[in-house]
């Protein structure tokens, strides 16, 4: 019997002994869906390995070899041929995703002769010289541990190979199988690195265990006409919207659509171009969803007219969009309403819930800076040049808005007084994004030269999603749960679940938790759970902002307390729920 | 001024505020001498403090800027260090794109709030703070072979990135403490003060 296990579905062997990855190929190829055909090298050869003493034995390469001829035969490709060549992804798969495990090595199979004959076929030169030049960067990394700035498309394979070669002393194997026999290697090696092991040992996960290693073909976007890759979310994940939503990028390959680097289509291209195509596409993006009873995010590629998935995921969506399509798979039958109150945290519903300016607002109001939006959110206040005056004028009372050219960290404690910050320079990925992100405080980066400076002692209004800055106070419109229409099915059915009463008003005594700080650290913002539960054990009622937290909520649970005031009801209700 | 004084000044003008430890840890200096320099900082009016908390005066932040190209002339004049410098700007920004990526997630063309419910996710921003936490030692660990104390920032570097690993997750982007984001930003300051460089952003 073969120490390998070809992915064709026939059979669904367990996440643990074949990690995650082939986990999810061979699921999707039970479900009847086309992915690039793979085979995996099951976690306990990775211990085998390790036994023998880094040693890879030569049944199993045997195995290997017979893995790698029934992918040759599915794709009608082969490895090193330079007239069909066959390349191939390698990837680890622990059952449990750790830090220092290897990376993927993409593209595997590649060497002078085949970049020649991707070129001719792809009739793009560009295209095989970087994708060659990537794949050696990539092994020179990873598989012979060269020190190498991250890759930048330019160099060609011979240039790269000379600084791998320069700083390991080791040269880039220009044969396929010497290439894949030492990609697996580095695999197995990966799980005995030193950061793998010390997570190992801090999380208590068993040394025994191993990483599996799969082998998949790697299916080309770029093959002349019809072919290109995309991604296709099942739902709308910005609104929620029941329609299919999707990229798709003709003659696209890899990272292509997902990198952002290039300028990608809207789904409906495909449909126009290959009908047939684009119906297989929804047909299995649909069993997915109705199969993992969630929204899909799904990754594909068409090869000549063929369609192969690469991945599926839960999506990721917005907060708006988590809390639609919660309630609507419910009404679809895929999903039961306890389900649905698992699914959407507090944070998504006071998200939901934040003060926003209307469009007709927006439109008619003075506009005094434009930048870019680095976290959401609006707020009003007079604009601060100084962090000092802002934290005393903060501290009086006043709301501030922090107006700077730049920030360090002299302007942090400015930055956590204020109501939001704006800045003259600096993009989406600045030091002061990253903090008002932190914070959660609207801010807006970016505005331009000396314009954050000319807001000193105005009174503004800064919409952090949007990245404008509006002269004055504007109006602001506030959602409430029971106007909202799906929030207001998703808390009927949080009240109706939780033991807890949550009420807007109590006539009894109430402990205040606005009044009474004591619980909290005054310096790291830190909820002491025990102080808090010792606070809540034995009042009738209690309320403050402070339960709306995790730590509220296990107070709230261990003090026994019955019930809670608040002026939104749904979040705490949530969070008792999903304890 | 001894060196410890300027030293103790120029560690509370990188945090902005703080007490005698806080300076301490971020020098790598004995707690109780930071504390004696801080004292006569504020004795020469370079500092102002209440309650064991510091700041640096305006007759400091001006004693600095004149002091700066004299005390760290050594460093501006090195090459090695001013060119890890050059590689430590390169790093940073993976490192703010990393703490982007850890703060918002892709979805369907916009990025959203990450709320952490995705452990894949954030396992796999985590493991992308390891590879980047190995660049660093490398870059900060030549900056260091030319002005040692910055080596003290790459051991507070290793402590942030501990407590992530235990799952702490405060200490990637977390504002109120050592977080790796924190420990980061205070050395691009320390080193554009060093070298009299001015922010780009």
């Amino acid at each position: 019997m073969s120490r390998v296990i070809f992915l064709d579905g026939s059979s669904l062997p367990d996440r643990e002994i074949i990690g995650g990855k082939a986990w999810s190929v061979a699921r999707m190829r039970s479900l009847g869906l086309r992915v690039p055909p793979a085979f995996v090298i099951p976690v306990d050869e990775c211990r085998r390995y390790h036994d023998a003493g880094r040693k890879f034995d030569d049944a199993l390469w045997n195995d290997v070899l017979d893995g790698v001829r029934a992918i040759e035969q599915a794709t009608g490709r082969r490895l090193g041929d330079a007239g069909s060549p066959l390349l191939v992804s390698v990837r680890s798969g622990a059952a449990v995703s750790m830090p220092g495990m290897m990376d993927t090595v993409l593209n595997l199979g590649i060497t002078d002769e085949v970049e020649a004959g991707l070129a001719q076929q792809t009739g793009d030169t560009k295209y095989a010289r970087e994708t060659h030049a990537r794949f050696c960067h990539q092994f020179g990394d990873i598989v012979l541990k060269a020190d190498l700035d991250p890759y930048v498309a330019g160099p060609t394979a011979d240039e790269v190979r000379a600084l791998v070669l320069d700083d390991v002393g080791e040269s880039i194997p220009d044969d396929p199988y010497t290439q894949l026999r030492a990609a697996i290697s580095a695999v197995f090696d990966s799980w005995e690195s030193a950061r793998a092991r010390s997570y190992r040992k801090h999380w208590g996960i068993s040394e025994i265990g191993g990483t599996a290693v799969t082998v998949q073909a790697m299916v080309f976007g770029n093959l002349g006409d019809g072919s290109g890759t995309g991604v296709l979310f099942t739902r709308n994940p910005l609104n929620g919207d029941p329609t299919p939503y999707g990229e798709w990028l003709p003659g696209g390959q890899g990272d292509d659509v997902v990198g952002g680097t290039h300028a990608v289509l809207q789904l409906d291209a495909l449909l126009e171009t290959m009908p047939a195509v684009h119906t297989e596409l929804l047909s299995w993006a649909n069993t997915l969803e109705q199969e993992n009873r969630e929204v899909q995010d799904v990754e594909f590629t068409v090869e000549q007219g063929r369609l192969y998935l690469l991945q599926t995921r839960t999506a990721k969506r917005s907060p708006d969009a988590a809390v639609r399509i919660a309630v609507d798979l419910v009404n679809e039958g895929l999903i039961t309403e306890d389900m649905a109150v698992q699914r959407v945290t507090a944070e998504q519903v006071d998200t939901v819930l934040l003060p926003h300016i209307s469009a007709e607002t927006a439109a008619s109001a003075k506009v005094l800076a434009s930048g870019e939006p680095a976290c959401p959110g609006v707020a009003c206040g007079i604009g601060v040049v100084d962090p000092d005056e802002t934290e005393l004028r903060a501290h009086a009372g006043e709301d501030i808005v922090l107006v700077r050219p730049t920030t360090s960290p002299n302007d942090v404690h400015g930055m956590i007084a204020s109501v939001a910050v704006v800045t003259d320079l600096g993009g989406s990925t600045s030091h002061a994004a990253v903090v008002t992100r932190a914070l959660g405080r609207p801010s807006v980066v970016g505005v331009g030269d000396g314009a954050a400076m000319s807001m000193a002692g105005k009174l503004l209004t800064v919409d952090g999603g949007a990245g404008k800055v509006y002269e004055g106070r504007l109006p602001l419109i506030a959602t409430e749960v029971d106007e909202h229409p799906t929030l207001r099915t998703l808390s009927a059915w949080a009240s109706e679940r939780c033991t807890i009463n949550v009420v807007h008003e109590f006539s009894g005594s109430v402990v205040d938790l606005d009044a009474d700080r004591s619980a909290v650290d005054a310096e790291t913002g830190k909820i002491d759970v025990e102080k808090l539960t010792a606070l809540l054990t034995g009042a009738e009622a209690a309320k403050g902002g402070v339960l709306n937290s995790p730590e509220g909520a296990q107070a709230i649970t261990a003090s026994g307390i019955k019930t809670v005031v608040a002026p939104r009801r749904l979040p705490i209700q949530l969070r008792l729920i999903q304890q | 001024m001894s060196d410890l004084d300027f030293l103790a000044l120029h560690g509370l003008a990188v945090r902005k505020h703080g007490g005698p430890a806080t300076v301490a840890s971020l020098l790598g200096a004995d707690e109780a001498a930071v504390g004696i320099a801080l004292e006569g900082a504020v004795a020469n009016g370079y500092a102002a403090g209440a309650k064991g908390i510091f700041m640096v005066a305006p007759a400091g932040q001006a004693y600095l800027a004149e002091q700066y190209p004299v005390v760290f002339a050594d460093a501006r004049g090195d090459e090695a260090f001013v060119g890890s410098y050059e590689r430590f700007e390169k790093v940073n920004v993976d490192l703010l794109t990393l703490m982007t990526d850890w703060q918002t997630m892709p979805a369907g063309g916009g990025r959203i709030s990450n709320d952490h419910s995705d452990a894949d996710y954030d396992q796999s921003i985590i493991d992308r703070l390891g590879s980047l936490h190995e660049r660093a030692e490398r870059v900060i660990g030549k900056a260091a072979d030319a002005q040692p104390r910055v080596g003290r920032y790459l051991e507070r570097l290793e402590e942030a990135y501990d407590k992530v690993l235990s799952g702490d997750r405060d200490y990637v982007s977390g504002v109120r403490v050592d977080s790796y984001h924190t420990v980061w930003f205070e050395l691009h300051e320390d080193l554009l003060r060093m070298l009299g460089r001015t922010r780009q952003e």
